[in-house]
């Protein structure tokens, strides 16, 4: 066992499986007491089984350190709350969260429901903000925290179908963003890893999702609606690997890593990533100091020309055309 | 040419005062018949009123346009469908959906209740797929429409002390990306715009918070006042409105006082790759020896 982490507290949600599992245990294997939090709900698969955090506890025991359960759901304040707390109530404090529960629920955005927008923004978006809030408060007392972030390539570029999914995990950035900036005065580093490897649920859960039985279908669904981004994200095309995502936690959280702050970086199998956030590439401005609407439909046009557009509008009759 | 948008109905959220006020009378400046909604509260969304959104009907039915107030608040599913049934019951149909309305409640990340967070992720997250959500069937049947969603230097570029903020208005960027993707092939498109213009919502911003973020170095979001006004911002959503800027998809734009920028997605600017998975010792030296040679720490340790 390797010491990297030694003797630092972590806490990584929805650690019962998948790419949580990977890390928890990772950083566990490098020294450090982990809470594995996880509220065995369905996550993406409906009927998902309970009691993965036990097992995953079980497993780290088994290798030799030092982990508890926790089953809380992070998409509740308290629950969140509770999270933290049981890091403090078990190994005295908390050094490293992970934030990395996170769930879908697709519909094209005029048919989805409240509650699908409201489960996924909630345990996504709320759940991350619940669970750093309230490690922010002991690691800015302390001097010295590691927050990560789970996210996601689609939440940049967007993907059909998943609209909340897609809001979800550009909040988190935005949260991110802002959390690095108030924290890292108080010597607490704030990451973001948008990782490559697909859990098996997550893909399993595609085959459930309305009128899309594959991810496949998905994708040729796409590309005959004549959408020019066929893949949900820089290639989220079910790779399996969520075990290359543990080794970037581990560094990211350790302390040769103390000055990396308020950065993205993407796993890919075996690629690893440095990303850029929204940057300007094009400005106009007028000499005069304002832009008329008229000198803006003149010039935009030739401005935007190279800039395509992913979902060109296609020749669809309408009702009344068709009948 | 004052007739671009003549006949088409515009809803616009928030158009009570500042930025939405400006779009609602520069589209009905163009022919547009403008449903003005405005919950009519303070910048921290206390004390509803009708007022805002009466006094903005009546500026633009004095210059001989058309339009309405409506006053639901865009951060219940009822309301927002209010708005969208009313529009149609009025004028017929939607052509053009500004998403605009947002509070702010800035708090450093450690004091945030989560009713700050609760509430401006309400209004101005779920608020704009609320809208969405009832506008885009009736854009999608006319095969045609268009969506602005405003959204915040504070998200896109980030800046310290309003995380729900941010978070609301990053949020925002990703959805309208996905939304895009969505609608575009039905003729309608779906853009945000983040703008810099002297409104209530920007004095609001303490300076005290400004000058401690400058004294420790934090990087973030210029959000200096005297920047541009709201109606450099209501220019260029009527362009995203108008016909020229029908193949315009997808996209995120920085607009302030006789200046556009266009943004591009987040992307990948170093990569690494060695055959097998990477252990932490081999991250640490390659973050040592290239990639962390130009990461900028937003906000150093004191």
């Amino acid at each position: 066992m390797a010491d990297r982490l030694k003797d630092k507290v972590a806490v990584v949600t929805g650690a019962g499986r998948g790419i949580g599992r990977a890390i928890a245990l990772a950083m566990a294997d490098e020294g450090a007491k982990v809470v594995v939090n996880d509220w065995g709900g369905k996550g993406a698969a409906p009927g998902a089984p309970a009691g993965n955090a036990d097992k995953v506890v079980a497993e780290i025991k088994i290798r030799g350190g030092s982990a508890v359960a926790q089953t809380d759901n992070v998409a509740i304040t308290k629950g969140g709350e509770r999270i933290i707390q049981t890091a403090v109530d078990s190994f005295g404090s908390i050094d490293i969260l992970v934030n990395n529960a996170g769930i879908t629920h697709d519909h094209m955005v005029w048919n989805m429901t409240e509650e699908e927008w409201d489960a996924v923004l909630d345990v996504n978006l709320k759940g991350t903000f619940n669970c750093t809030r309230a490690a922010s408060v002991i690691m800015k007392r302390q001097r010295y925290g590691r927050i990560l972030s789970i996210i996601s390539g689609a939440g940049f570029v967007g993907n059909t179908g998943a609209c909340n999914y897609c809001a979800s995990k550009a909040g988190i950035v935005g949260l991110m963003n802002t959390v690095a900036r108030d924290l890292g005065y108080y010597g607490v580093t704030t990451n973001m890893i948008a990782p490559v490897a697909q859990p098996d649920e997550l893909r399993e859960a595609g085959k459930q999702y309305v009128g899309m039985p594959t991810f496949a279908a998905a994708i040729e669904q796409r590309a005959k609606y004549g959408i020019k981004r066929l893949y949900a994200g820089p290639g989220a095309t079910g790779n399996e690997w969520t075990d290359h995502v543990a080794p970037l936690a581990v560094f990211l959280a350790s302390d040769a890593a103390a000055n990396i702050n308020g950065q993205l970086l993407g796993i890919r199998g075996e690629t690893v990533e440095v990303w850029t956030q929204h940057r300007i590439i094009r400005t106009i401005f007028d000499r005069t100091g304002k832009w008329s609407a008229d000198n803006l439909c003149r010039i935009m046009p030739y401005i935007m020309a190279d800039i395509f557009n992913f979902a060109p509008a296609q020749k669809i009759p309408t009702e009344k055309q068709s009948k | 040419m004052p007739n671009r948008l003549k006949d088409r109905v515009a809803v616009i959220t928030g158009a009570g005062r500042g930025i939405g006020r400006a779009i609602a009378l520069a589209m009905s400046g163009e022919g547009a018949k403008v449903v003005v909604n405005d919950y009519g509260v303070n910048v921290d969304g206390s004390n509803p009123s009708k007022e805002p959104a009466d006094r903005v009907v009546q500026e633009i039915k004095h210059k001989g346009e058309i339009s309405l107030a409506n006053y639901d608040t865009v951060a219940t599913m009822d309301g927002a469908e209010n708005i969208i049934k009313m529009t149609v019951t009025n004028f017929g149909r939607v052509d053009i959906l500004v998403n605009n309305a947002g509070i702010i409640r800035n708090r450093m990340i450690f004091n945030m209740t989560p009713e700050e967070w609760d509430d401006v992720i309400r209004v101005g997250l779920k608020g704009y797929f609320a809208c969405t959500k009832f506008a885009s069937p009736l854009m999608r049947e006319q095969r045609s429409g268009r969506i602005i969603n405003i959204t915040s230097e504070a998200g896109v570029i980030g800046t310290s002390g309003g995380a729900n903020y941010s978070a609301a208005t990053m949020g925002v960027t990703g959805f309208t990306k996905a939304v895009a993707m969505e609608l575009g092939r039905y003729g309608v498109t779906v853009n945000a715009v983040s703008p810099l213009a002297d409104t209530r919502m920007l004095e609001s911003i303490s300076e005290s918070a400004d000058k401690i973020k400058n004294s420790r170095g934090i990087l973030g979001a210029n959000l200096s006042r005297g920047c541009g006004l709201p109606e450099d911002i209501a220019a260029f959503v009527t362009y995203l409105a108008s016909d020229e800027a029908s193949d315009v998809n997808g996209q995120i734009f920085f607009v302030t006082g006789g200046q556009v920028s266009l943004y591009t997605n987040p992307s990948i600017s170093k990569a690494s790759r060695k055959y097998g998975i990477w252990t932490p010792d081999e991250l640490e030296e390659l973050f040592r020896s290239t990639f962390a040679s130009d990461l900028v720490n937003p906000a150093p340790p004191y």
